[in-house]
């Protein structure tokens, strides 16, 4: 396009297409961006059709320059600032909307479709969904349909195939486009930028009280996914790990300040590996699940005093990770003072009775592991029952549940069982994490909800270590072995309150099938396509090019242009063509002859001439340019062959050069 | 820098795209490059690779290079549409200095279609059109006659940007239209040979201007004859249509000499131009006398466009 061209009033097929696309591109932002953006996009929409149909006049310079300063400070209030992706965001999407109000010109056309195709980027950042991913095809080819519709052609006029051609294009691309997203390296990132902010992520804290981990147990939103490399673990033995719980304030269990040193911990591997891949979806916290005590080969990941692996910035994006775990690792088996005096902080007062209790379980049983048998068959012995909906305790919470309602969920009991060790001269603390997950048996890989969310126990003792215990295990077995659903009693309801989660209709077999079959296509997703980054790429390339990247890609993307190529101009299609390949023929064979067609000199005209001047030849010429003239302006039914058949005998008539005639020129 | 290397670049194309009056546009006459908007898709691609690598996206990497594919595709898709493009040059008609001329190119398309098609002389204006697939489309172009004799038309300027508008798909194509230019007409006193008719001495004075017709009588209207001798009068009273007759009063030719001219050789050319049409018009015979040259008395648009002829290339093809 020249400039002048670019200046020229923007088609109707185009401003059309660009209104869909600004509707498609915004409507799924509308959960990210302040709601009176949405309904400044609905006024401007609207402003812009009246203005097309010559209803009200464009926008002056002071309305623009209102809207401009409103709208920024509109998104300061709601944002608090104009820094950050959040309110990045909310500012590119005011200039898109803007934009397409002061629209005059081509140019404007153009600017609005890219600001198009950038916003559709920056969306990535905030949904990454495979549905989502689909459904930014939409915008992608609306906006391409507006760009062709900003051509002055026939085409551009007409809706339909302004999509048509748009669609085609991106469909053509697509192969190159997986070439490119396989091979193209990824790099680190250049620079830090703002974060998108995952406001009111349900999880895991750092801080625990016991109806926190009930209440988590209501949402069956997705924490992680994992595929093991070998066979599954039996489901008692999973237990991923988040972090530990150290510090006890009669109430809540928390995080204890020691544990925010980096200072990995001495452990020895022993036993069985298990290697595993996780793919863990945002939490808004900074520590990764592994199985218990492992390791993981994940750039700027560090093991943490308590065994707990944590990234530096929180998880706001979701990421994958491979693993290795050792169950029978031996931890720790030195303690430090500063340690072992943490893990048995007690509050100066509260719940006498447990802390007799304890005492006297200790002056009974010398040995660690009897106190923590006696512990657990306390546990069994007792009509101690599992539920999401204890009642209420006092301010002596452990001795009203331990001697008083003796119901409650994984948190009152790993909660109590750490206290009475402690109680009794045990170094112990609380785990957080999940325990168990849902096997999808058509992707083999287990999957991690926020209702598999669990507490255990873990305690110390001299050249042992750390030796994990599960006291809701003794309470529930079901819990551990089968999962929370079938944990529960018959009138407590798995996911009360959210009645249209599928995974309650797990009995219906047909429903389940769909639910594990989607929910595998997204976990392919969120493996292959977004985790498919450094690691993972250089993983799946060295597997199937090792050492051969760089001609694959070459030769990929040349076999890709050239069938393109072939497919698009689809040379053994040039037969109708061929007629005039063959008139050209004949014109320079009759050159040789010293003869040349005329400007404007038509066919029958030359052939007159070319006859009279090659009188010995008259009939074959007349010949061939009789049934050119037929088969192409006449519409005759004669193959191409009898054409170039006429020319051979032609040729073949002639002599090779004839001097003596030469045609006069202008 | 560029004004010197403008020469090169034209022997390069003449060698590259030798004139013909009719053409194929095929790989060897397309050129292909990046327009300005195809510059910002660039930039536009390089941020979202910034914004990808940051936030290490894979959907904004899909993204990116699904719009990087998109641009290597507008390549062939742009290639396409003008390749195949079968371009000829109509005949044109001579003008008078000074005049637009009307060229008339032929566009054909012998297999797909062909979008957006822009021709003309320089980039700056283009007449668009599109031409369907196996169809013919004229197209006319003007070019301003500046000079008289054969003017060889530029070379034509034939581009597409569709269907992206990121590149522009172009060749430079010389037609070999030559149109035949006039001298333009100059109104004056009508230059007469002097001498050569027999009996210039009796008639004396009477051998200047058009006063010189003389008024032989009517007689009746014929198909063909001048409305400016109607006799309208004679009409009027009823007596049928009428046209007067002149005779030329000495009953010789006129002849229109160059020489009996001052001024320079166009000046001259021109009001030779402007009697040779004023005559033609009357339907006068007349011969033109150039050096070198000398007509037939004659008159008709034949002898007229071969007067013409001879003043267009007067001094031109010697």
């Amino acid at each position: 396009m020249t400039s002048s061209s670019l200046a020229k009033p923007i088609p109707r097929v185009s401003l059309n297409w660009l209104l869909i696309a600004q509707a498609l591109v915004i409507v799924p932002f509308a959960l990210h961006v302040p709601v009176a953006l949405i309904v400044l996009w609905l006024v401007c929409s609207f402003w812009r059709i009246q203005i097309f149909r010559m209803r009200v006049r464009m926008p002056g310079t002071w309305i623009k320059s209102g809207l401009l300063v409103g709208t920024a400070g509109g998104i300061y209030l709601a944002r608090g600032s104009l820094i950050g992706l959040d309110a990045g965001a909310a500012l590119l999407i005011a200039a898109f909307i803007l934009k397409m109000l002061e629209m005059q010109n081509r140019r404007d056309a153009l600017v609005l479709i890219f600001l198009g195709f950038f916003c559709i980027a920056v969306g990535y950042l905030f949904e990454d969904s495979l549905l989502w991913g689909l459904f930014t095809l939409l915008p992608i080819t609306t906006l391409l349909a507006a760009l062709i519709g900003l051509q002055q052609s026939g085409i551009s006029s007409k809706p339909a195939a302004t999509l048509r051609l748009s669609a085609k294009l991106l469909l053509q691309a697509v192969p190159l486009m997986i070439l490119l997203f396989l091979f193209f390296p990824r790099l680190d990132p250049l620079w830090s930028l703002p974060q998108p902010s995952n406001k009111a992520l349900t999880g895991l804290s750092d801080s625990m009280a016991p109806g926190d981990i009930a209440e988590l147990s209501k949402s069956a939103e997705l924490v992680f996914r994992a595929s093991f490399d070998g066979p599954l673990p039996p489901r008692n033995q999973l237990y991923w790990r988040a972090l530990t719980l150290e510090q006890f304030d009669g109430r809540r269990w928390s995080q204890s300040s020691r544990a925010q040193v980096p200072d990995a911990p001495l452990w020895r591997r022993e036993g069985e590996r298990v290697s595993y891949s996780v793919v863990l979806e945002p939490t808004g916290k900074p520590w990764l699940m592994t199985l218990d005590v492992g390791q993981t080969d994940l750039a700027g990941v560090r093991q943490m005093s308590d065994f707990r692996w944590q990234r530096r910035r929180p998880i706001e994006q979701s990421m994958l990770y491979n693993a290795e775990s050792w169950p029978d690792a031996v931890r720790e088996t030195v303690l430090s003072d500063g340690a072992r005096l943490q893990a048995l902080q007690l509050p100066a007062k509260g719940n006498p009775q447990v802390r007799e209790w304890a005492a006297d379980l200790h002056r009974r049983h010398p040995g660690t592991d009897d106190v923590v048998d006696a512990l657990l068959s306390y546990f069994t012995s007792q009509p101690f029952r599992y539920t999401l909906k204890p009642p209420t305790l006092s301010a002596n919470s452990i001795d009203d549940f331990l001697f008083g309602s003796r119901a409650g969920f994984c948190a009152h009991y790993a909660g109590a069982m750490t206290f009475a060790l402690r109680a009794a001269g045990v170094p112990a603390r609380v785990v957080a994490g999940y325990q168990g997950g849902e096997l999808n048996p058509d992707g083999n890989y287990l999957t991690v909800r926020q209702f598999d969310a669990h507490a255990w126990v873990e305690y110390w003792q001299p050249n042992v270590g750390w030796r994990s215990v599960d006291p809701t295990a003794a309470v529930a077995p079901a819990r551990v072995e089968q999962g929370l659903e079938q944990a529960l009693a018959a009138d407590e309801e798995f996911l009360g309150d959210s009645p249209m989660s599928a995974l309650r209709y797990r009995h219906l077999a047909w429903v389940n099938s769909i639910r594990m079959g989607w929910d595998n296509l997204n976990y392919g997703w969120q493996r292959w396509v977004l985790g498919y980054q450094g690691q993972q790429q250089l993983q799946v390339l060295g597997r199937w090019f090792s050492g051969f990247q760089a001609p694959v890609f070459a030769g990929g993307a040349a076999v890709i242009l050239g069938l393109l190529a072939l497919w698009l101009f689809k040379p053994w299609r040039r037969e109708s063509d061929s007629q005039l390949r063959l008139f050209n023929h004949f014109e320079r064979l009759l050159a040789r002859q010293g003869l040349k067609r005329q400007p404007g000199e038509g066919a029958q005209a030359f052939a007159q001439r070319a006859a009279e001047q090659l009188p010995a030849h008259a009939g074959a010429i007349r010949d061939f340019v009789g049934e050119f003239e037929a088969q192409r302006y006449a519409g005759a039914d004669g193959s191409v062959g009898a054409l170039r058949q006429r020319l051979k005998s032609l040729r073949r008539s002639l002599p090779w050069r004839l001097s003596a005639v030469r045609g006069k020129r202008p | 820098m560029i004004e010197r290397f403008k020469p090169v670049w034209q022997r390069w194309v003449g060698r590259r795209i030798p004139p013909a009056s009719r053409v194929e546009l095929d790989h060897r006459r397309i050129f292909i490059l990046p327009t300005r908007v195809g510059g910002t898709y660039a930039l536009i691609l390089f941020l979202l690779l910034l914004v990808s690598i940051n936030y290490q996206n894979s959907l904004a990497y899909g993204l990116t290079f699904l719009m990087l594919s998109v641009g290597v595709l507008a390549i062939l898709h742009t290639y396409r549409n003008i390749s195949g493009l079968v371009l000829s040059g109509g005949h044109a008609r001579s003008v008078f200095v000074g005049e637009p001329v009307q060229l008339r190119l032929r566009l054909e398309s012998t297999g797909h279609g062909h979008q957006a098609i822009a021709l003309g002389w320089d980039s700056e204006q283009l007449e668009q059109t599109d031409v369907e697939a196996e169809r013919l489309v004229e197209v006319g172009l003007t070019l301003p006659a500046l000079k008289r004799g054969w003017m060889r038309a530029p070379r034509l300027r034939v581009e597409s940007v569709f269907p992206l508008g990121i590149f522009r798909a172009w060749s430079w194509l010389d037609l070999e239209q030559t149109v035949l230019i006039y001298p333009q007409p100059l109104a004056g006193t009508m230059p007469l040979l002097q001498g050569v008719q027999p009996h210039a001495e009796d008639d004396g004075h009477a051998t200047t201007g058009p006063g010189v017709d003389d008024y032989q009588g009517l007689r009746l209207w014929q198909p063909g004859d001048s409305m400016r001798r109607m006799h309208w009068k004679a009409w009027s009273r009823g007596q049928g249509l009428m046209v007067k007759e002149f005779s030329d009063l000495s009953g010789h030719d006129l002849c229109l000499d160059f020489m009996a001219l001052g001024g320079d050789i166009e000046e001259r050319l021109s009001r030779l131009c402007y009697w040779v049409l004023e005559l033609s018009q009357r339907q006068q015979p007349f011969a033109l006398r150039l050096p070198g040259f000398i007509s037939a008395v004659d008159s008709g648009d034949a002898h007229r466009e071969a007067c013409l002829r001879e003043l267009a290339l007067y001094g031109v093809r010697a």
